[in-house]
């Protein structure tokens, strides 16, 4: 056939493929919801939707295949209502998005680049805020999502779901759902009754608490109240993380110590100490020192790397799961969490899996992606597997130069 | 267990209280409750007479029905008085007497009033008492200390771990919050005419006690940097340095500085040095946040929980612990530095 198609045109056609045959999997309350579309790329949010029938969601995707579908984390008694007064909020609920753009990570140096629009200014890793030299705030940023950026969104990901939403929160495996956010991260949502009606202040304290934000640690002039190993929420945290650090190797290098015999003897005594005390105990002189230091690290480690712009957001739009991100042509895959450590979004969250095309790639560092290695390219002409060229189309990455044969 | 009469008129948030409460209407009917000469409108006004002169009140055990009455009299006389500060003073003085009457309850019948007056999923082990988060966040919220914040409590498994005068403060606290609902909704009952001459006796009476104060009126058109709290000081000297500030920090010393009395127009030249200012765009969206444009919606500074979450806040001198609100830090600063200086021309 050989018909020129531009790149909107080719992702328009991909993504009408992909909600042809979509059943999708109807939220809870979804008729309650606010639903939002974006249909196409210059184009603006299409809002205030409201669906009675799932089949009609259905529906409106099928027709209009647009690049990004969100739905409200709220519940309204008006989802259609185009003023957020007359929504009349019925509750919302809880949400984290634990997005990579947002958390430190060394192989960003490696893959990401940052330019300056204004002075054309460049450089690598995470960008600035505004541009080191002319100080414009228009940077653009080129990012990628490598393996190493997934294992360290998975592990706040295991972090935020296991060590607090389950064992602090109590809220039941059944009632949490994870979310590949489509691009850099997950979003994790909570659908319980006993948040939903909370209001902002009160899921700022629940988002101050996973991020560590505003945790005192119990100071005296001369000695500091050590908590029990057993003991609950962030002091029994403190207590068992200060244990497992102490217990690895080179403390002295980590915490910055002059090795001698008067530090192991202290270290030992903090170990011997949490190890036998059943409620706080004080701890005085070096030992309150060490403490501190020790502290200081069990949090960085133990807290968790949470947007809380999006938690205390009551009135919310998140990516409905089981949808296209138009960033990257992936599915916004729901994850068990027993899956998440294998989880891999260039293989479970790929919608198109058959076929290949030509494309022109600008750029690509080095992807696996469906399993098997592909790049770096550089401005070349090459044929990819139609899901990973979906994927660079989508991100702005390549663009389209002739017809492929995923219609055969 | 089962609630008595001492118990209601202990503490007017449990069932059995609003119980009587309904009984009593009914039987007596409101015009005899509320009758120059009625024993419970006596009683409702010493009891805001206790609140605002020795910020407690007390319980009257001769008879406790008038007691238990006299409670939501009193409400109604004080939301009919329409003075903020004397519903906080009598809110407050009641969470005084309320807490030091469950300090010497039993942790059994701690939980049963959680229970019975405020729905708390409350658990009991050992010398503890649990409370289930979100029953603690809708109140918590409202007490200042970082002690109360939820990541410096034992959480486990979904319940708060408080020691017994923990919990006897939390449900005061509760106590407090409701009145200052129920005063907002109590409907406007129509009063006697009767009822009207006490309550210009007692607003009166109150005139020179607690001046009635409008907060916003306090403040606005004084420039005071003197008084700033030291965050949004801070803010200002990084805006006088040229320094890039977040888009919150810039909304936050925009707005306290709009509330104060400024101008958008006075307030151009301070975001000036921003590496990226633009007159037109700043102008823009500073009078649309102080409502001239746009919503007509007039921003608000953002509270001290809000600065902390975003890293803003700068605290720690005593008064920041009393506030929650940079503005309210401000207009009680500014006060004290002008009763300051009036002492010292004093002498």
């Amino acid at each position: 056939m050989g018909k020129e198609l531009n790149n909107e045109g080719f992702v328009k056609k991909m993504f009408k493929k992909y909600y042809a045959e979509w059943e999708g999997e109807p939220p809870k309350d979804f008729n309650r919801r606010e639903f939002a579309f974006v249909i196409s790329r210059k184009g603006e949010m299409i809002r205030h939707k409201a669906f009675e029938e799932w089949g009609e969601v259905r529906e409106f995707l099928r027709k209009n295949s647009p690049l990004h579908v969100y739905y409200s984390s709220a519940y309204y008694a008006q989802p259609s209502a185009s003023d957020m007064d007359a929504k009349e909020w019925m509750g919302a609920d809880l949400i984290f998005d634990i997005d990579v753009d947002h958390i430190y990570t060394p192989c960003k140096e490696r893959h990401d680049r940052w330019t300056c629009l204004d002075c054309n200014t460049s450089g690598r890793g995470m960008p600035p805020e505004a541009c080191p030299k002319c100080s414009s705030k228009r940077v653009e940023v080129k990012t990628w999502f490598c393996e190493g950026c997934l294992e360290v969104a998975k592990e706040e990901t295991t972090k935020l779901v296991e060590d607090f939403l389950i064992q602090d929160f109590n809220f039941s495996p059944r009632e949490i759902s994870i979310v590949f956010s489509g691009r850099r991260g997950f979003h994790v949502h909570v659908e319980s009754d006993v948040v939903k009606e909370l209001d902002q202040r009160a899921r700022r304290e629940i988002v101050d608490y996973v991020r560590g934000t505003g945790l005192v640690v119990q100071n005296g002039k001369r000695r500091v109240l050590a908590p029990p190993l057993n003991a609950g929420g962030w002091p029994g945290r403190l207590a068992k993380g200060v244990y497992e650090l102490l217990n690895a190797g080179d403390i002295e290098g980590l915490l910055n110590l002059r090795r001698g015999s008067k530090v192991e003897e202290v270290l030992k005594a903090i170990v011997k100490g949490l190890e036998e005390s059943r409620d706080y105990w004080p701890l005085e002189g070096l030992a309150r020192k060490i403490w501190f230091k020790a502290v200081e690290k069990v949090i960085v480690r133990k807290r968790c790397e949470v947007d809380e712009r999006v938690t205390t957001d009551i009135k919310r739009l998140i990516r409905m799961p089981g949808t296209l991100h138009g960033g990257t042509g992936l599915i916004a895959a729901k994850v068990h969490l027993k899956d998440l450590e294998s989880f891999d979004p260039y293989v479970h969250a790929v919608a198109f899996v058959k076929g290949e095309i030509k494309v022109k790639v600008l750029n690509m560092p080095e992807i696996t992606f469906l399993n098997q290695t592909w790049g770096p390219y550089n401005d070349e002409v090459v044929e990819l597997p139609i899901g990973l060229a979906v994927y660079l189309i989508c991100s702005e990455n390549a663009i389209v130069v002739g017809e492929g044969d995923e219609n055969a | 267990m089962i609630f008595s009469k001492l118990d209601a008129a202990t503490y007017p948030f449990i069932s059995l209280a609003s119980r009587l409460v309904k009984e009593l209407e009914e039987s007596l009917g409101l015009n005899a409750i509320l009758s120059p000469d009625s024993e419970v409108l006596r009683r409702s006004v010493e009891r805001i007479r206790e609140a605002v002169y020795s910020r407690a009140t007390s319980v009257y055990k001769r008879d406790l029905e008038v007691e238990v009455l006299s409670h939501p009299v009193a409400l109604i006389l004080i939301k009919h008085m329409n003075n903020k500060r004397l519903v906080n003073v009598y809110a407050e003085a009641e969470k005084n007497r309320v807490l030091a009457n469950l300090l010497k309850e039993s942790q059994e019948k701690l939980a049963t009033l959680a229970i019975d007056g405020f729905n708390w999923h409350v658990k009991r082990e050992g010398d503890f008492l649990f409370v289930r988060f979100d029953d603690y966040l809708k109140t918590s919220v409202n007490m200042l200390d970082a002690y109360w914040k939820l990541v410096n409590r034992r959480l486990v498994k979904g319940y708060v771990e408080l020691s017994r005068r923990d919990f006897s403060r939390l449900l005061a606290e509760a106590y407090r919050t409701r009145i200052l609902e129920k005063v907002n909704q109590v409907e406007d009952v129509q009063v006697p005419s009767t009822l009207k001459s006490v309550i210009e006796e007692l607003e009166r009476e109150f005139q020179g006690v607690l001046p009635k104060v409008d907060v916003s009126a306090t403040y606005v058109g004084e420039y005071v940097p003197s008084a700033f709290p030291a965050c949004i000081l801070k803010l200002l000297e990084e805006a006088e340095q040229g320094k890039n500030l977040s888009h919150m920090a810039r909304f936050t010393l925009a707005t306290f500085l709009l509330s104060i009395g400024k101008t958008p127009e006075e307030l151009l030249d301070l975001f000036r040095k921003m590496p990226d200012f633009d007159e037109s765009k700043t102008l823009y969206h500073l009078r649309h946040i102080a409502g001239e444009i746009g919503s007509r919606k007039k921003y608000t500074p953002p509270s001290c929980a809000t600065l902390r979450t975003f890293g803003l806040c700068v605290a720690n001198d005593e008064l920041c612990q009393k506030v929650k609100h940079p503005l309210t830090y401000y207009s009680k600063k500014l006060k004290s530095l002008k009763r300051g200086e009036l002492g010292k021309r004093a002498k």
